[in-house]
């Protein structure tokens, strides 16, 4: 029959080499076996719509050879965890190295918007390339500790998790119980937390040279304006700077420390209390001195109510907002030793 | 196929998949080609695809549980599997594994 012929032939192709002969021979005489039972069942030799139908019953050519071999994968479960870890950890420190290496860089050049698109687009090669690399590697040491386990240094061995060496006590202590309703963080928030942070400071770095990016159009405006900033905003510029990349440093650090599901007390208030810095700089500084005149000896006599209702508007302004967030601290520290004092024991 | 079919259907071959290679170990204290081997199992009540069987009987010989031999019959070459003293051995112990969950599975439904 000439369909089994072609149809062996197919499933002969997908076969290793050394044993091909020996599996077509044996599967030939099982399928003709077969063959001639159907035959003398209906008395008559099978249509070519039958024969087909037959051996499309027995499978695709590629899929019944593959059932011939052991089951193939490149990075098998001894390594996979390990795998996991490595590539979450590689391309997070490839990533915020390369974010932090070119931000610098771009800075301390006094580079303009377009060289930090040209940075983030380029972060999706390099997470692939890095990506690539860590999975090659894992294919190798999967192949080389499959076929010659013995030649895998012992260290090498414990490293990708020798199942017999590790302790118990040395296993995280428990997570808090989830809030009824409240989304589990992931890791993936965590991480997107952690790029968007370095992403921010990088926007934050670029502004100084492009005011643009902060203040739009309005920036043309200030430059053709007669006002100008005083030189407090660039203290409290920076200390936004500082914070944010105090913020995304910490997230880093929490990240690649595992403790990225439940952040700690003490970051959460860091972090409020950071966020009074700025304004504090701010308020501290005189009340007239957030905008000041480009031409105080020409301008002064025409503008200088003016300038004195912008300040007062903006130093009442951050007076506001500097209120709302010591409220808004007060509240959440007020509930929060109500929580720890309610879970004393023996209350 | 829905994904309830799909989940059962998952359930089902990784339910048979062990029950086979006991079914196949116990069908072959007798010696069988191939073919008569899935006939065997299917007249008992056990269909098998053949390209599950055929390779599945490859690796209980390459494990060491079955020996094969190329002989003629009818005029054609086939290669007939039976159990080997390693297979006899293993059996025994399979079938008192099976026994034991038979048993617990019974008492838990």
């Amino acid at each position: 029959m000439e369909l089994l012929d072609r149809y062996l032939e197919a499933v002969k192709k997908h076969l290793p080499w050394k044993r091909q002969d020996d599996i077509i021979a044996e599967l030939r005489a099982n399928l003709e076996a077969q063959l001639e039972d159907k035959q003398e069942a209906l008395g008559r030799p099978l249509t070519q719509g039958e024969s087909e139908d037959w051996l499309r019953q027995i499978g695709l050519p590629r899929q019944v050879a593959a059932r011939y071999q052991p089951q193939r994968y490149l990075i098998g479960p001894a390594i996979f965890g390990a795998y996991i870890h490595v590539l979450r950890t590689a391309l997070l420190w490839a990533g915020m190295i390369y974010i932090v290496a070119n931000v610098i860089q771009i800075a301390a050049t006094g580079g303009e918007a377009a060289q930090a698109s040209w940075v983030l687009l380029g972060v999706p090669g390099l997470l692939f390339t890095v990506a690539a690399w860590v999975t090659l590697v894992f294919i190798v040491l999967e192949a080389v500790g499959r076929q010659f386990p013995e030649k895998m240094p012992k260290e090498l061995q414990e490293l990708l998790g020798d199942s017999t060496k590790w302790s118990p006590a040395e296993l995280p202590a428990l997570e808090k119980a989830q809030a009824k309703g409240k989304r589990p963080r992931t890791y993936a928030m965590a991480v997107t937390e952690v790029v968007f942070g370095f992403l921010a400071t990088g926007w934050l770095l670029l502004i100084p040279q492009n005011p643009y990016l902060l203040m739009g159009p309005g920036a043309a405006y200030l430059e053709a304006s007669p006002f100008k900033l005083a030189p407090v905003w660039m203290t409290f510029f920076w200390s936004i700077v500082a914070l944010n990349l105090l913020q995304a440093v910490w997230r880093w650090i929490d990240l690649i420390r595992d403790r990225w599901q439940h952040p700690g007390v003490v970051r959460k208030v860091v972090f409020k209390l950071g966020g009074l810095v700025p304004l504090v700089i701010l308020l501290a500084a005189q009340p007239q001195a957030c905008v000041l005149l480009k031409h105080p000896e020409l301008d002064h006599e025409r503008l200088g109510a003016a300038l004195e209702q912008i300040n007062t508007a903006i130093h009442r302004g951050f007076q506001i907002i500097l209120a709302i967030v010591v409220l808004e601290l007060a509240w959440e520290a007020g509930n929060y030793f109500w929580k720890v004092y309610r879970m004393q024991p023996g209350e | 196929m829905t994904f309830n079919e799909n989940a059962f259907e998952n359930l089902r071959l990784e339910l048979r998949r062990g029950c086979l290679t006991l079914a196949v170990l116990a069908q072959l204290r007798e010696e069988y080609y191939g073919y008569t081997l899935c006939k065997a199992l299917a007249e008992r009540g056990l269909v098998i695809d053949e390209s599950t069987l055929y390779p599945l009987v490859r690796r209980l010989e390459t494990q060491g549980l079955l020996t094969s031999e190329w002989r003629e019959e009818e005029k054609r070459n086939k290669r007939f599997y039976r159990l080997s003293a390693d297979g006899e051995r293993i059996l025994g112990q399979l079938v008192e594994e099976w026994k034991s969950i038979n048993q617990s599975i019974q008492n838990i439904l």
